[in-house]
């Protein structure tokens, strides 16, 4: 599998959606049960559309908490996504 | 009170082409007659998405039996549940596939019996695994999420790698392999099915290897026999507490198995609510929590995540339903299950019917089609 990079569009897995509410509990439905994603995670798989690139997702990230370490940032959401991708949630 | 369940399964019928030797279904099943009717399995996933359900499991028997099956799953998607079909796939053309999907199915989870066609029709007793492979590729063409399953047993987990490697090429994104569990119709079986110790440490390592071969790119799930292990499984994540099932005629069950088990009643979605079920019905109450337990279970640090196993097997193994399920190392009726694996790997009176062979040999009980 090619491995993430700046021009990777990641997106929602086939078979994998968001639930209906919007409120707190938002989860990510997959074929085999349902994944809450809160904080950064929710945040990172929010951004996830198969539009985006990584790179843009990052700055988005970097914008939305004010960091200036873009460098953590890029490798925290790029271990997350790797992670997703082995569970068959991400795919890019 | 516990909160709601987080899927239905929803077994729309027990009619399958299918009589595979280890199916799942009850070894008495519900006729055709009884089942219910479309609006009645929409009030049922209606009440199951209010309810906090999120998932709803269209299993059977077989599901595409049902003449309605993609009216039912259109109905679960008005009722936002996310859809699953659990199917053979005999009987899914491609015009009907594409209805499916139409319908909003979301996931499909298609079902082998091995990865050879005479080994996997000996299992199935009828000529369907050459069917299978087609509908896998059509299944694959289409934009639809793919799960394999295969289930493995002492009759075919010598070939795990050639098992894999069939599924490699129908391109799945999970592959499921799963050893039998020993209730429904396996249970009579289990001589001829259950593996011997040596096969299931190979299996280990190969579906290990496997798994790092392919990561990323076919995810799969391996399901142990549970005789082997030391622990018990927390059978459907616990009695009553993640899990409801409606049978084909109505009848809500905490688990596939749990008609097996003697004095259990269970109230049908004709006379009542799925929430005054889940809520009120003795059935769900029975083993719901820690208070039923009694020792080793009631003190042991693994209750809450093992719930002392499984009430079915419990019962089917040691005639108590109360007893801690016997694959656990602590249980005090453990040697039976001992006694199952000494069996197993010995040759005495567990030989495997002859593989290869036609016609199959009387040593399988077969499932039988209810009327």
């Amino acid at each position: 599998m090619p491995p993430l990079d700046e021009d990777s569009r990641p997106r929602l897995a086939a078979g994998c959606r968001w639930s209906e509410g919007r409120g707190a509990d938002r989860s990510v439905l997959s074929p085999e049960g349902a994944i809450l994603v809160k904080g950064t995670g929710r945040d990172i798989l929010e951004h996830c559309d198969g539009q985006h690139t990584f790179r843009e997702i990052v700055n988005a990230l970097a914008a939305l908490y004010t960091l200036t370490d873009v460098q953590r940032i890029r490798q925290e959401a790029a271990n997350f996504l790797e992670q997703l991708r082995e569970k068959r949630i991400v795919d890019f | 009170m516990s909160s709601g369940p987080l899927a239905l399964i929803a077994e729309l019928t027990h009619r399958c082409p299918l009589h595979c030797v280890y199916c799942s279904n009850p070894v008495e099943m519900q006729k055709s007659t009884s089942e219910l009717a479309t609006e009645e399995w929409q009030r049922v996933f209606d009440e199951a998405a209010t309810l906090g359900a999120l998932h709803v499991h269209l299993t059977g028997g077989e599901p595409l039996a049902r003449a309605d099956l993609t009216e039912l799953v259109a109905g679960a998607r008005a009722a936002r549940l996310y859809t699953n079909l659990i199917t053979s796939g005999i009987g899914l053309s491609e015009k009907r596939l594409d209805e499916l999907i139409a319908a909003g199915l979301e996931h499909i989870q298609l079902s082998f019996q091995d990865c050879r066609a005479d080994a996997a029709n000996l299992i199935a007793g009828a000529r369907s695994h050459r069917l299978k492979v087609e509908v896998a590729r059509s299944v694959r063409r289409r934009p639809l999420a793919f799960t394999m399953n295969i289930v493995v047993h002492r009759q075919n987990l010598d070939r795990l790698d050639e098992i894999i490697a069939f599924a490699e090429q129908l391109q799945p994104d999970r592959l499921e392999i799963a050893n039998v569990q020993y209730y429904g119709w396996a249970f009579p079986n289990r001589h001829a099915l259950l593996p011997t110790r040596p096969q299931v440490e190979r299996s280990l390592v190969i579906v290990q290897q496997a798994q790092e071969r392919l990561r990323g790119r076919m995810r799969i799930d391996y399901v142990l026999p549970d005789y082997y292990a030391r622990y018990p499984k927390a059978c459907m994540g616990g009695w009553g507490k993640r899990l409801l099932l409606v049978d084909p005629a109505g009848s809500a069950l905490p688990c596939h198995a749990a008609g097996v088990i003697p004095g259990m009643q269970f109230d049908n979605v004709r006379q009542k609510s799925l929430a005054w079920i889940w809520q009120q019905s003795s059935a769900f109450h029975q083993f719901r929590g820690l208070d039923w337990m009694g020792e080793p279970c009631r003190t042991c640090e693994r209750r809450s995540e093992d719930f002392g196993g499984c009430r079915c097997q419990a019962f089917l193994l040691t005639g108590d339903a109360q007893a801690t399920d016997p694959v656990c190392s602590l249980a005090p009726l453990h040697r039976i299950v001992e006694r199952e694996i000494e069996r197993s790997n010995s040759n005495a009176g567990n030989a495997p019917p002859e593989r290869d062979t036609a016609p199959p040999s009387p040593a399988w009980t077969y499932r039988i089609d209810p009327t």
